[in-house]
């Protein structure tokens, strides 16, 4: 709770040479609101006085015969609300605060379990929430660690900002079903069901994941490399070279587009109360699991 | 496979991480009094020690409240030392309304109301018109039980049983807690002792020891455990202003229901570990911290 500690200290030093405070002399804030009054006797105009301004109508009041649900076209303000897909935001400011709160490891590729392990950042997935949305919005200029992140949406000064610093950007698709997985896996492994496959990016999203301008996961990594020097010289700074890093195999490591989770295959069991990994061995499962 | 463990748990370990403040403002610690083995320092020992206190999660903008060790072997009082007390758990704003929201709570929610006004339907008789609809030059009635008769059935009266249960927010009660033990703290209301351990379970001990050192009237003992001292359960067994009570119990209401609270200083521990992990837990989206009633 962000308060003054000035207040504080003062407020309680005040407290010193008041009364004890006791069960009798406590009280709440006055935000009781005062209800019209009602029934025989108090009820009556409603704030509307006696006799004067009579000819105008209550608010609200509806008058003419034609009901009002018939009176106006109907305008579908929210017509596609429920099908479309919703990105919650990360600025680049917040993912640098993140990182400098250690509340992310960039040591590690960084992808939605790790964001949503955070604690900052929340989202429902029965809101058709579908994961990050990164926005340049905020911090575009402070920006300075090296990442491998994985995010759902990415706007262009964003991914700009991640190549910048010699880190790397993917945007991916995860269906509802492999969202619950991903975005709480402590709760996911307790249910004991074996880890989903990724299902393919739905018609309207293909084109975004498909695409090496958005650095999609299903995008030709020639072509991504090409759109990295082509943004380079478009924002004007120079593309590090990633094949002298360090942390090249980190920066390397991607997600296959089945697989959910870093190390961990689809069709797998985590048990996590005997820390073991169950693989399925039936030629059925095998044949749907196969990437 | 060891491996793919490993990345695993790194995926799904970061639920409860605590944001690392910088604990370089923290002086160095000799002794960790959370340690059950270590039993606070006895007062002829401890005169000459400084007895610190480890505060975990320290903002590093605050500065520590402060409060004797006093003793209880004695009637008179003797200060041990200076112990160091959280800012976020005894140094919280002095919010009189999150107080009074608590303890509304507290009386409100156990509280049944069992006031119940008979309806016409529950009331004997009724059934017969009074008198003729027609001729008498009289109002019309069909029952001498309608709610416009005396003696009538009551309409929209009270029915029994009414609940008031309702929940108080998860941070409010908490803050409610954090509040109350500071506001004691800022009127010279709380007092920490080494133990509950007195001499003699003579009643007038205890009186004496309370009258001597301006406490009270009324005395909340505030132990670890449930399993109290004899000496001291015996002492104040008659008297019904001295109460004890143990740490999980401690409570909004109580507190100020009693003038004065006296904790011991593993209570202190446990009370001061308990609200931080609390304030500092990772509560985002965790739904078993808020009240879910059930459909019906």
């Amino acid at each position: 709770m962000a308060v003054n500690r000035n207040v504080v200290d003062r407020a309680l030093a005040v407290l010193r040479t008041l009364p004890r405070v006791s069960l009798y002399n406590l009280k709440d804030h006055e935000h009781r609101k005062k209800r019209s009054a009602r029934g025989q006797h108090g009820g009556g105009t409603h704030g509307h006085g006696k006799k004067f301004r009579q000819n105008y109508l209550p608010l609200g009041f509806e008058s003419g015969n034609t009901p009002f649900h018939l009176r106006f076209g109907m305008e579908k303000y929210y017509k596609r609300y429920r099908l479309e897909r919703e990105y919650p935001p990360v600025s680049l400011l917040m993912l640098q605060k993140m990182i400098d709160t250690n509340r992310l490891d960039t040591t590690q590729p960084i992808d939605l379990s790790s964001i949503c392990n955070s604690g900052v950042y929340s989202m429902n997935i029965n809101f058709n929430h579908h994961g990050v949305n990164l926005t340049d919005e905020e911090g575009f200029d402070q920006f300075c660690a090296k990442i491998n992140i994985e995010v759902q949406w990415a706007s262009e000064g964003a991914i700009a900002a991640i190549e910048r610093n010699g880190g790397v950007i993917t945007t991916s698709y995860y269906d509802p079903l492999c969202l619950h997985a991903v975005t709480d896996p402590a709760r996911f492994f307790l249910k004991g069901d074996p880890i989903p496959k990724r299902m393919i990016p739905p018609e309207d999203a293909i084109e975004y994941y498909s695409s090496a301008d958005n650095r999609g996961y299903l995008a030709d990594p020639e072509k991504v490399s090409l759109a990295r020097l082509a943004l380079a010289q478009k924002y004007g700074y120079e593309l590090p070279k990633i094949e002298d890093d360090p942390d090249y195999t980190m920066l390397t490591m991607r997600k296959d587009p089945r697989q959910i989770f870093y190390g961990l295959e689809p069709g797998w069991v985590v048990s996590l109360k005997d820390k073991a990994i169950l693989k399925p061995k039936d030629k059925e499962l095998l044949e749907y699991y196969r990437t | 496979m060891m491996q793919n463990i490993s990345k695993l748990f790194r995926n799904c370990g970061h639920r409860f991480l605590l944001p690392k403040f910088p604990m370089s403002t923290l002086e160095s610690i000799e002794s960790n009094p959370l340690d059950s083995e270590l039993v606070p320092p006895s007062s002829s020992l401890a005169k000459s020690l400084n007895f610190k206190r480890k505060l975990e999660s320290m903002p590093p903008n605050m500065e520590p409240k402060q409060a004797w060790l006093e003793n209880l072997n004695t009637t008179d009082e003797e200060k041990i030392s200076i112990l160091e007390l959280h800012p976020q758990v005894f140094g919280s704003m002095p919010r009189i309304d999150v107080i009074h929201k608590n303890v509304r709570w507290q009386t409100f929610y156990g509280r049944m109301d069992l006031h119940q006004a008979a309806s016409r339907a529950e009331l004997p008789g009724g059934g017969r018109k009074p008198w003729p609809q027609k001729g008498l030059g009289r109002a019309r009635h069909g029952s001498n039980r309608s709610p416009l008769f005396y003696n009538g059935g009551k309409s929209h009266g009270p029915r029994a049983p009414k609940s008031y249960f309702y929940m108080l927010p998860y941070d409010l009660r908490i803050l409610g807690l954090t509040t109350t033990l500071s506001v004691k703290l800022a009127q010279d209301d709380l007092h920490i002792v080494e133990s509950l351990d007195i001499p003699t379970d003579d009643q007038q001990y205890i009186e004496e020891l309370v009258q001597t050192r301006m406490w009270g009237p009324s005395v909340l003992f505030v132990d670890e455990q449930d399993v109290m001292p004899e000496n001291i359960t015996k002492a104040t067994e008659n008297i019904g202003h001295f109460n004890l009570m143990p740490a999980y119990g401690l409570n909004v209401f109580s507190m100020l229901k009693h003038d004065t609270l006296v904790l011991t200083l593993a209570a202190l521990n446990r009370i001061e570990h308990q609200l931080l992990l609390n304030i500092h837990r990772n509560k985002n989206g965790k739904h078993q911290f808020r009240y879910m009633p059930s459909h019906h």
